[in-house]
């Protein structure tokens, strides 16, 4: 009995310590970002006819649809091409904003706003890549993805930095920003244009009001009751999200896996070869015609992938080989991408394998990005390119380490979070790494990242 | 998931050799956390301008305050969180067991719940996920049109067809990354409409119209790219037909299907509505 209560008191000192995942949640943040703005800078041209008022699925016939089922889009707010044109851009921009992180809890908003208009608008144009967008947009909203490699993180190493020289530090993007957004809403709102279904409505209004909150909150001291208690509920509202995004990413491979298992031809060991000679799916006959050349190999992979598909969920409970079957998956959906020609749906996809993905390997990723960018820029500061390997853990991506030691009190927190974070990875390498974020080292991440996803 | 954490717990407290002592039951659970974050926090996040005494300090002296987490919390805010606690565990709970039910096949529980279901599911977290499964396909559907066309000296004419598929197919051949407009826009629109009717082609309810309309509004826009009209020539009705085709099986397989092709053709459709439409659209565009 005992062990039971100091076992579920741990558990929850966990959920309400911190947000979970930081590096996972980053990067799922990144992925799905940088899928949307791809799409939406591919389409560009065709941009008016999947969702612009000169296209085949015309503001009449949307507007029947939404009537009929109630779906969030604010492109029906006026059949103007001037609207269509500024939504359209207002969704590029915030792609661009969330894979920065800037401002991330709006830019999430903002970004989910602009998913749910858009394929809302015209629900034929899509498919299962869509689908993944739309659900995990939403999902993004509710948790704290910019802990790292993100401007926000950034902004609040600067801003602490500052406040340990004794700066008073003022944020006035933030109040403006949630003043916007609030008068946006509610002028919206009393001119009728939020009659579509409940749940995205209140979710903004939620958001909205939270950010407010917070704020507000954030004027009392470090430290205070409130303000605790207000970061517990955020990293609770951002640990549950988490558990969602990670249960979809699982629905979606057991559905597809249990389904197939009921199909002949995933039966019979031939159905990989019919997708690859679909005119609509097979960009590049030759490949695909060498992939479905041998008849032991198209069984293979048939079965390979029901196996997979069916197995993943499961293999959560075991590190090692849910690791290899992500790194199967992955692959797996970078072929898709090419033979099958839906390089977008796999990007989708990848980036929700991602959140799987372990701790030290997206460290890892992650100095290696900051590197590259480094040496792109052709500014690489004495010492920064592994002399120390902690920063990269915290600071990771973005630049902001990279010129911070030579403030006073930086080397100090530095180091402080540098040593942290190489003890870490050695332990987590035996035994944790599971994602989300288990391995304790993100805890000294996490004292510096735990305030800054929900700043307004 | 929940063991895998357990596991990596269990790991690291094996290696600290530290965490085992009983007695410490809730302080054990939040040091972890709270040391952790605590350190960090002395040092460059909190109390700023006594960091560098914070870290000179021996940290036994000062027993760390945990800032983060309900331990942090008096009595009567830890209540505050418990009870968001349980709301977000219901909640999440909830969401992803009406989920399950949503993607699972028709079962005891959705057949006495499914309203319940649909209405927490839909709009916004409609999903499916049946990817080229039980069966991928196994057949080419081919869209074909064709129109007949008023010309300018007022003869009506009647052009060939049109296969529309084989366009998108030949827009999609050697491009690393086709446009939704080629791989979506035609096919889910035919199967939107074969879904929306009955095999005498009559409309089944809203969709059924909405997807007529489409489909007529798509005949216009493609056969326009195809100048399908002639110089002076609009087009008055449009027609479609599909040719489904099996795919070969593969030639290991021995399996034998038909290669004969089979169709399916729609009723001639008036398009002068959508024309219209369409013109009122575009002078109202170029008025804006």
């Amino acid at each position: 009995m005992n062990g039971i209560a100091r076992s579920v008191s741990r558990g929850i000192a966990r959920v309400t310590g911190a947000a979970l995942g930081p590096y996972q949640t980053a990067v799922i943040r990144i992925g799905f970002a940088a899928t949307w703005l791809l799409f939406l800078l591919r389409e560009l041209p065709h941009r008016d006819e999947l969702y612009g008022p000169g296209g085949p699925w015309g503001h009449d016939l949307a507007e029947q649809m939404i009537a009929d089922n109630g779906a969030f889009t604010v492109l029906l707010w006026s059949d103007g091409r001037a609207w269509f044109e500024l939504v359209y851009a207002l969704a590029v921009l915030s792609s661009v904003l969330l894979l920065l992180g800037w401002r991330t809890r709006t830019a999430s908003v903002l970004f989910m706003v602009g998913v749910l208009s858009l394929q809302n608008r015209s629900v034929f144009m899509g498919d299962g890549g869509d689908n993944v967008l739309h659900l995990m947009s939403i999902y993004l909203v509710l948790t704290r993805c910019a802990q790292v490699w993100s401007l926000d993180a950034r902004r609040a190493r600067r801003a602490d930095a500052a406040r340990a020289r004794g700066e008073r530090v003022v944020d006035r993007v933030g109040p403006v920003l949630w003043c916007g957004s609030g008068f946006l809403l509610l002028t919206v709102t009393l001119a009728g244009g939020l009659d579509s279904d409940w749940f995205v409505p209140a979710l903004l209004w939620a958001v909205w009001a939270a950010l407010g909150l917070w704020w507000a909150v954030g004027r009392s001291a470090e430290g205070s009751q409130p303000r605790i208690l207000l970061d517990v509920v955020a990293n609770i509202v951002h640990n549950g999200a988490l558990v969602v995004i990670m249960a979809e990413a699982c629905l979606i491979y057991a559905t597809a896996g249990w389904y197939k298992i009921q199909g002949s031809r995933w039966q019979d060991g031939t159905a990989v070869y019919y997708p690859l000679h679909l005119d609509y799916f097979s960009p590049w006959p030759a490949l695909s015609d060498a992939l479905a050349a041998s008849g032991t190999m198209v069984m293979l992979i048939t079965y390979g992938t029901v196996a997979v598909q069916v197995a993943f969920p499961f293999t959560l409970f075991n590190r090692r080989v849910k690791n290899v079957l992500l790194a199967v998956m992955m692959t797996e959906h970078a072929v898709i991408a090419v033979t099958l020609g839906l390089p977008f749906f796999s990007l989708a996809m990848i980036a929700a394998d991602a959140v799987f993905l372990p701790t030290p390997f997206l460290r890892r990723l992650g100095d290696l990005a900051a590197r590259a960018r480094a040496r792109l820029l052709g500014r690489l500061p004495a010492g920064a390119a592994g002399g120390r390997p902690g920063d990269g853990g915290t600071g990771a991506a973005l630049p902001g380490p990279r010129t911070k030691p030579a403030a006073a009190p930086g080397p100090g927190s530095g180091r402080g979070a540098g040593e942290d974070s190489t003890a870490e990875p050695g332990a987590a390498a035996d035994s944790g790494g599971t994602p989300p974020g288990t391995s304790g080292g993100d805890s000294g991440t996490d004292s510096q990242g735990t305030h800054v996803g929900f700043r307004a | 998931m929940p063991e895998a954490a357990d596991t990596s717990r269990a790991g690291e407290a094996v290696e600290a050799g530290a965490e085992a002592g009983p007695g410490t039951g809730t302080s054990t659970g939040t040091g972890t956390t709270g040391t952790g974050s605590g350190r960090g926090s002395g040092d460059g996040h909190a109390a700023p301008p006594a960091a560098a005494v914070a870290s000179a300090s021996p940290a036994p002296s000062t027993p760390p305050t945990p800032r983060t987490g309900v331990a942090a919390l008096s009595p009567r805010y830890q209540v505050g969180a418990v009870v968001a606690l349980a709301v977000v565990a219901v909640a999440v709970c909830a969401h992803i067991g009406l989920v399950f039910l949503h993607v699972a096949p028709s079962n005891t529980l959705t057949k006495q719940h499914g309203s319940a279901v649909d209405e927490w599911v839909f709009p916004e977290f409609e999903q499916n996920w049946k990817l080229f499964a039980p069966n991928p396909l196994q057949q080419n559907v081919s869209v074909q049109v064709r129109a007949e066309v008023s010309t300018a000296d007022g003869a009506i004419r009647t052009t060939g067809w049109y296969d529309l598929s084989a366009e998108d197919g030949r827009a999609i051949d050697g491009n690393p990354l086709p446009s939704h407009t080629q791989q979506n826009e035609l096919r889910r629109a035919w199967d939107f409409f074969v879904s929306s009717h009955d095999s005498e082609n009559r409309p089944v309810g809203l969709r059924g119209s909405l997807s007529g309309t489409y489909l007529r509004r798509i005949a216009l826009l493609r056969l326009d790219r195809n100048e399908a009209a002639g110089p002076g020539g609009v087009v008055e009705r449009v027609q479609y037909r599909s040719r489904t085709t099996n795919v070969e099986p593969p030639p290991w397989s021995g399996e034998k299907v038909s290669d004969r092709p089979t169709y399916r053709e729609l009723p001639w459709w008036s398009v002068t509505p959508e024309r219209d439409t369409k013109e009122r659209d575009t002078k109202e565009g170029g008025a804006a």
